[in-house]
């Protein structure tokens, strides 16, 4: 048989053409994904390291072929650490520049408000905020969160002030979407080993005094002052304990206990000073490239930036797809307890396109999923101020 | 884009609102209030609340908002009846900070700093975004065309001239018998009322607000929208919404203009693009875009 062309059939063959290039462009064009991190704001300190590590990480994947014989493009923007700025910059990412998923949203209020944008638009997003409630959004899959919720963090807390042998807590909290929560966790498990919470106080931050708060935590002699505090509240907190002569333990996050707030209030006054935070996997390679990508030891939200951009690539490369959806459905399965251990998403892409099973463990750890969208485990570091600088006490 | 220029639409006419309301309370009858992020958010927690705590249905809960800021204005008018100038102006700021951390504290009713979500709207997930988002750039700009109508119709009333004159000199205004704390209160209310509908809508259609979506900046982006477009008039506060909100959101593409720079070097430039276009606005035009004209009565000479 022979094949004739109709002047009808190359007519409708011409006007086809742009459909069918179009849709080979819509294949083979750069996979989009974007960055909303605080630049600007509050959360300034953490933005420009977590947008570098995802700049040098794409850049790595690119160089390695990209993801299924595409590049990578990514559009970052600054959420100003503010829900309504943040609303507006993912309104763009998702609009105009069609990305299939954001990545590093890292005030709570910020991800709660980018959250419903999220999953109506079947765009992934992946966060690092702690506010338990976020996952309890009707998200239908659509958010997964590295940062352990206040949840786990509490019952850590909880559990390794029962094994220091401290009786009696008194928590002292900064107005937070996880004061309370972490609180009621925190005295709950207390209370399952032996020990008591005995009070609560929670205070505005922006204060520039806490002496009322602070006798008021005394005044009941806590074994432990839990002080779920930012650096520039925990700083004169602890000058007011300090002057108090308080001489019990104190417990805080490591966000909080920085190097700044041992600049701010000295040596003498810190002394003692434990801080705890979900420690990324130390020794883990992915871990060190972030180190050697940032020059420094990198902040716990470089690392989780870190996995969530392999888990992006790799769930691309999974799917053969680069949806939202695509992504949605494939995320938990990179993290195959079958597959072969992979730390590095360029290793991970080989395996998937030589038709193997991967199990992606992060620079923050492994990585595995509940069904809501949280992280099952993670390790924690505590550390203990010592003469004016932070020494490991160990890793749980 | 359409998407995404639509939802921009949406809060410029947010911002419109509230410029027209302040166009009311401080280009009229010359009272700085700096604190009109406050009734914005009594009139997107109010609405909020109502359609989300108590399911009662939209129609209801608008005006309800509006007539809680309404309310609101007048409280606070009476309270600064006795203060002008900076003083007024400091304790409006105060105003707005409290209603903020009332937001962030009374949890039993605000559920503090986790803020209210879910808030319906209708259409919502019924409707394409791009539906969703046509259809309350609709509503909102009817809000807007209603409330430049509004207070165009008051400005050219004898009512607007009563206001002018208390803006001049309210000593020679009640020396003229007029009841300057009265207008001063009618004033608030109906300027809060605005603001509180311009809440409502930004609720509704953000599906989502927190004590954090009502920071001082609000308040500072609504100022400079009615400045820049021009203090005292009506297309001048519509005006300088849209500018200001094209002026922010637009800059947001230099990311793409200009290679080589860090995201936090676009962050930086972008806020100093923002306000130097705004000094050279000011510094140019310093009565605004629009500025107002001086209204004259031509004496007829016989």
């Amino acid at each position: 048989m022979t094949l004739r062309t109709s002047r009808r059939t190359a007519l409708l063959g011409g006007l086809a053409a742009p459909f069918v290039s179009r849709l080979a462009v819509a294949q083979s064009g750069p996979i989009r994904l974007g960055t909303l991190t605080p630049q600007t704001g509050a959360g300034g300190p953490y933005g420009p390291a977590m947008v570098k590590v995802a700049q040098a990480l794409v850049a790595e994947i690119n160089a390695a072929g990209g993801v299924a014989g595409r590049r990578i493009e990514l559009v970052n923007e600054d959420d100003e650490t503010n829900p309504d700025a943040g609303v507006r910059a993912a309104r763009k990412l998702i609009d105009v520049d069609k990305v299939s998923a954001i990545i590093g949203t890292w005030a709570s209020a910020v991800t709660t408000a980018v959250a419903p944008l999220a999953w109506e638009n079947k765009v992934m997003l992946f966060t690092v905020s702690g506010a338990d409630s976020i996952t309890r959004l009707p998200h239908q899959g659509y958010i997964i969160r590295t940062q352990p919720n206040t949840y786990l963090q509490s019952t850590t807390v909880g559990k390794y002030l029962a094994s220091i042998g401290a009786k009696t807590v008194f928590a002292l909290s900064a107005q937070t979407p996880f004061a309370v929560d972490s609180y009621n966790r925190i005295a709950e498990v207390l209370a399952q080993n032996g020990a008591k919470a005995v009070g609560d106080v929670i205070y505005d931050a922006s204060k520039t005094s806490f002496r009322s708060e602070v006798d008021q935590a005394l005044k009941t002699k806590p074994d432990a002052l839990f002080l779920n505090s930012y650096t520039p509240d925990l700083a004169v907190i602890l000058r007011e304990l300090f002057r108090a002569g308080y001489d019990g333990k104190k417990l805080t996050y490591g966000y909080a206990a920085n190097a700044k707030l041992l600049e701010t209030v000295g040596a003498d006054v810190a002394e003692g000073l434990i801080s705890f935070a979900p420690s990324p996997d130390l020794g883990s390679p992915a871990y060190a490239k972030v180190k050697a990508i940032l020059g420094s030891d990198p902040d716990p939200y470089s690392c989780q930036v870190h996995d969530h951009i392999s888990l992006v690539a790799l769930a691309i490369g999974k799917a053969g797809a680069a949806t939202g959806l695509a992504i949605h459905d494939t995320v938990r399965g990179v993290g195959d307890a079958a597959g072969t251990k992979v730390t590095s998403a360029v290793d991970g892409l080989k395996l998937l396109a030589a038709g193997q099973k991967v199990n992606f463990e992060g620079a923050s750890g492994p990585c595995k999923f509940t069904s809501a969208g949280d992280i099952e485990g993670c390790r924690f570091r505590f550390d203990v101020a010592d003469k004016g600088k932070y020494r490991l006490l160990g890793l749980i | 884009m359409e998407n995404y220029l639509l939802a921009m639409a949406v809060f410029a006419g947010c911002y419109a609102l509230m410029a027209l309301g302040l166009n009311l309370i401080f280009g009229l009858a010359g009272m700085i209030n700096l604190g009109l992020v406050g009734f914005f958010a009594i009139g997107a927690y109010c609405s909020a609340l109502l359609t989300v705590k108590l399911q009662v249905p939209l129609l209801l809960a608008w005006p309800a908002a509006i007539l809680a800021a309404s309310a609101c204005g007048v409280g606070v008018a009476l309270v600064t009846a006795r203060l002008r100038g900076d003083y007024l102006a400091i304790v409006t700021l105060g105003f707005s900070e409290v209603i903020r951390l009332v937001a962030s504290n009374e949890i039993w009713l605000t559920n503090g700093t986790d803020g209210i979500s879910a808030i319906p709207a209708p259409g919502r997930g019924v409707l394409t975004p791009l539906l969703f988002n046509l259809q309350f750039m609709v509503i909102v700009w009817l809000a807007v065309g209603l409330a430049a109508l509004l207070v165009a119709r008051l400005s050219a009333a004898p009512f607007g001239r009563v206001l002018r004159a208390i803006r001049e000199d309210d000593v020679i205004a009640s020396v003229a018998g007029k009841p300057v704390l009265v207008f001063k209160l009618q004033a608030f209310a109906i300027g809060a009322g605005l603001m509180g509908a311009a809440g409502a809508l930004y609720a509704h259609f953000n599906a989502y607000i927190a004590p954090d979506s009502f920071q001082p900046l609000v308040t500072i982006y609504v100022v400079l929208a009615l400045t820049a477009g021009g203090t005292g008039t009506v297309r001048g506060a519509v005006l300088g919404a849209i500018l200001v909100v094209a002026l922010t959101e637009g800059t947001r593409f230099l990311g793409g203009v200009i290679p080589g720079l860090a995201p936090v070097q676009i962050a930086a430039l972008r806020e100093a693009i923002i306000g130097i276009v705004l000094i050279l606005l000011l510094t140019y035009r310093p009565g605004g875009i629009i500025p107002e004209r001086p209204r004259t009565h031509r004496l007829e000479v016989s």
